[in-house]
């Protein structure tokens, strides 16, 4: 789906030569199956396939139920799927592991850790020495925006303060790939737009591959290259958009953009026509 | 300077102690019977048995069997409630064993630990490592089954493996409800000593309080039950100031005395 116009070739020529995207992630004809309490049988996830590029923002845009968090979290090594695999740089992901930074909407902070204390946990944990491990958290810290919060404990923060130690967290043990799962979906709408900036504007810096698992379409369209459209009951892969908007990326421009709103339009049009697979319930 | 508010608030305990300790005195000056001393004779007596050579070594035995019945009870139950807690096989195997001694007064066992392993050191402690266990067993296993799930994770992508978590995210996420555990088992560990003591009727502060009993010196008993309260009143208060420095992470904001810390 493509709404830009396509490029001159003076434009093209002019930019740097890009290195050729290669494959992060690979999905592999994955299906989940899960067992209800009734015995059941719940096919949750149902041949899914799926490549993600080195460097590319993707984000799995669904209803609730769609099964687009159990994606994530099988990439993540959590949840075996029940066939098929997920592999990354061409390895098959047979666990959790450091290159793959999970956050989750719930945060899952350490509450006995201060916010130096949660952050410091991973590159400890990965025997960095006790003084560069600080002096780089506290350096992630700031980047999050919550210098002077070093010593306060979880219990004491916000939730878009929570979930600003989480990714900072996280990015301390530099995974190759950021796998965020709802990671806004608990936030008023302020705290959530804010965090949508800071995060794009953190990961303009160093471009890591992060898959963002969201039911909000502008968010999906504001933040991604890729938009992976799922829908319910198997989860299935309806659509991929690819989101053609220039970066670096502000929220007031795009707003008044026509090409972002007829991106998010389109993606509303395309769940609603899909009946019961809509987003709304 | 603090305001009389919180003022009263600190001394609400003591206040507590002291309206209980009048009523008593009330109550027995108006029964009169002679099983039944006023607090300030049962008070009286209380220099003479800690003044005791021989009082104070039962009392000092007494404590070193709660101490290490107490010590050996929660090394042994928390990792054991930790692992129940965590894992459904390991969990499956002792609940059911679990549910069938709990009910079961500790200090029952009694006289057949007596008859395996006589009535020294040996069985007392063991009545009291049983009766603390199942509290501290109970509550870790409790305190595992409730980590959440995403913490794990977040730790396992941290490269933390099976144990490492178990030791470096259950235990401290755990450790509120642990804690809890420990205080109910401190408490239980005083209550079986004593019991245990009352049966076994060898030394220790069960014994003086009993042997006085048998001997009518009813001031002594009271004494005696004065004495075990305040050691039970001190150990909870240390113990609650520990744990209050070791979970400041989790406590709530309020400051009703729940103890004499």
């Amino acid at each position: 789906m493509t709404v830009l116009p396509s490029r001159s070739n003076v434009q093209a020529e002019l930019k740097p030569a890009r290195k050729p995207a290669s494959a992060m992630i690979e999905i592999d004809h994955v299906s989940q199956m899960f067992q209800t309490s009734g015995r059941q049988n719940h096919l949750a996830l149902s041949d899914i396939s799926l490549t993600i590029e080195d460097g590319a923002f993707v984000s799995i845009l669904g209803p609730s139920g769609c099964g687009k968090s159990t994606l994530l979290y099988i990439v993540g090594g959590f949840v075996s799927p029940t066939q098929g695999s997920a592999k990354m740089k061409g390895k098959v992901i047979v666990g959790p592991g450091p290159d793959r930074g999970p956050v989750f909407q719930e945060f899952a902070l350490f509450p006995w850790k201060s916010v130096l204390g949660n952050v410091m946990y991973g590159p400890r944990q990965q025997r960095v020495r006790p003084a560069d491990a600080e002096a780089q958290s506290r350096a992630l810290i700031e980047m999050v925006g919550l210098k002077g919060f070093e010593d306060f404990y979880p219990k004491e923060l916000s939730g878009g303060m929570k979930q600003r130690v989480a990714l900072a967290r996280t990015l301390a043990y530099h995974p190759a790939v950021l796998l965020m799962d709802e990671p806004f979906g608990a936030l008023d709408a302020h705290t959530r737009t804010r965090l949508q900036n800071d995060l794009l504007n953190i990961w303009e810096r160093d471009r890591k591959t992060v898959l963002f698992v969201t039911h909000s379409v502008e968010e999906a369209v504001f933040l991604s290259d890729k938009v992976v459209m799922m829908t319910r009951s198997p989860g299935r892969i309806r659509q991929i958009v690819d989101i053609d908007l220039p970066r670096p990326r502000r929220r007031t421009e795009l707003l008044l953009d026509p090409r972002y709103q007829k991106y998010v339009v389109d993606i509303e049009r395309m769940f609603d026509d899909g009946d019961e697979t809509g987003l709304r319930p | 300077m603090m305001s009389p508010r919180a003022m009263l608030t600190r001394a609400a305990p003591v206040l507590a102690c002291l309206g209980l300790l009048a009523v008593w005195q009330l109550a027995s000056l108006a029964l009169n019977n002679d099983s039944f001393p006023t607090a300030i004779e049962a008070i009286r007596a209380i220099p003479s048995i800690l003044g005791d050579k021989e009082s104070l070594i039962n009392i000092l035995a007494s404590l070193r069997r709660m101490a290490v019945g107490f010590s050996l009870a929660v090394a042994l139950s928390i990792p054991l409630g930790l692992m129940m807690g965590r894992s459904r096989a390991v969990a499956s195997f002792f609940n059911p064993l679990l549910m069938v001694i709990y009910p079961v007064p500790k200090a029952a066992l009694m006289p057949i630990i007596m008859l395996w392993l006589g009535v020294g050191d040996i069985a007392k402690t063991l009545v009291i490592f049983l009766g603390v266990s199942l509290p501290v067993i109970y509550h870790s296993f409790e305190g595992a089954k409730a980590v959440e799930e995403k913490m794990l994770w977040s730790g396992a992508a941290m490269g933390l493996s099976a144990p490492q978590r178990l030791i470096r995210i259950v235990l401290p996420a755990a450790l509120p409800e642990i804690l809890t555990g420990c205080r109910t088992g401190l408490v239980l560990a005083l209550i079986t000593m004593i019991t245990s003591e009352m049966i076994a009727r060898q030394s220790g502060a069960g014994n003086i309080l009993f042997n006085a009993l048998d001997m009518g010196q009813y001031d002594t008993v009271f004494a005696m039950i004065i004495i075990v309260g305040a050691m039970g009143i001190g150990l909870d208060a240390l113990f609650e100031r520990m744990r209050a420095r070791l979970v400041k992470w989790s406590e709530p904001q309020f400051d009703i005395p729940l103890s004499f810390s």
